[in-house]
């Protein structure tokens, strides 16, 4: 498996067991909403960009150790081209996710159902990103 | 639009030149393994850039290296 393949799984993954609960437990609503700042819900988020960096962290550095020369490869024209596809894949699901957010949910939420909302699309965006990678990858292996 | 698909004799070439390693090709025209293996499976088609310089490190014509067949017409 390309190394560029490996790093897509590993954000994949990452974005999987740290924000999968995250947004369980936002959707399932065992954080009800309070009066800004709500540390709580910031508390939450904190510990799950910490996961999610330390996960990334600690998988980027064994697959940079296993495949030591790949890593440093530079982007050749089929990179270029599965990572081009994969950023305006994930352009579409940015978009529309900050259309939604930024100008209907002002009308009917206010504090962190919103800033939820932006999260959700800005993961939804990238797990587009990598899945398209990976797809991709997949497909021409 | 004509239907067609392209095929090469990557593999063939790389057989008739000291049986060239995947990576060592890719290596002489910048491209990695992976993205060789795809053009030889004929699952990515490179640019007119790659192509050539594929060619060129066969010492061949591009034709000899890539061809175009033509989808047979009702």
């Amino acid at each position: 498996m390309p190394f560029r393949e490996r790093t897509a799984w590993l954000s994949l993954i990452a974005m999987a067991v740290t924000f999968g609960p995250y947004f369980a437990i936002i959707f399932a609503g065992y954080l009800p909403a309070r009066p800004l700042p709500d540390l709580r819900q910031l508390g939450l988020f904190a510990l799950v960009s910490i996961v999610r960096m330390f996960i990334l962290g600690i998988g980027y550095l064994y697959i940079r150790y296993e495949s030591p020369q790949e890593a440093r490869t530079p982007l050749d024209e089929r990179d270029r081209a599965i990572k081009s596809r994969s950023i305006s894949s994930a352009y579409y699901v940015l978009m529309f996710g900050m259309v939604v957010v930024g100008c209907f949910m002002p009308f009917s939420s206010t504090g962190w159902a919103i800033i939820n909302a932006s999260l959700f699309m800005i993961v939804a965006a990238e797990v587009v990103h990598y899945g398209v990678v990976v797809f991709c990858y997949r497909r021409q292996a | 639009m004509m239907e067609g698909s392209i095929s090469n004799r990557i593999r063939a070439l790389r057989f008739h030149n000291g049986e060239m390693s995947q990576a060592e090709l890719g290596q002489r025209i910048g491209l990695t393994r992976q993205t060789i293996a795809a053009i030889e499976a004929g699952k990515y088609s490179p640019t007119l850039e790659a192509a050539f310089r594929i060619a060129e490190v066969f010492n061949v014509p591009l034709g000899e290296v890539f061809q175009w067949e033509a989808a047979p017409t009702h």
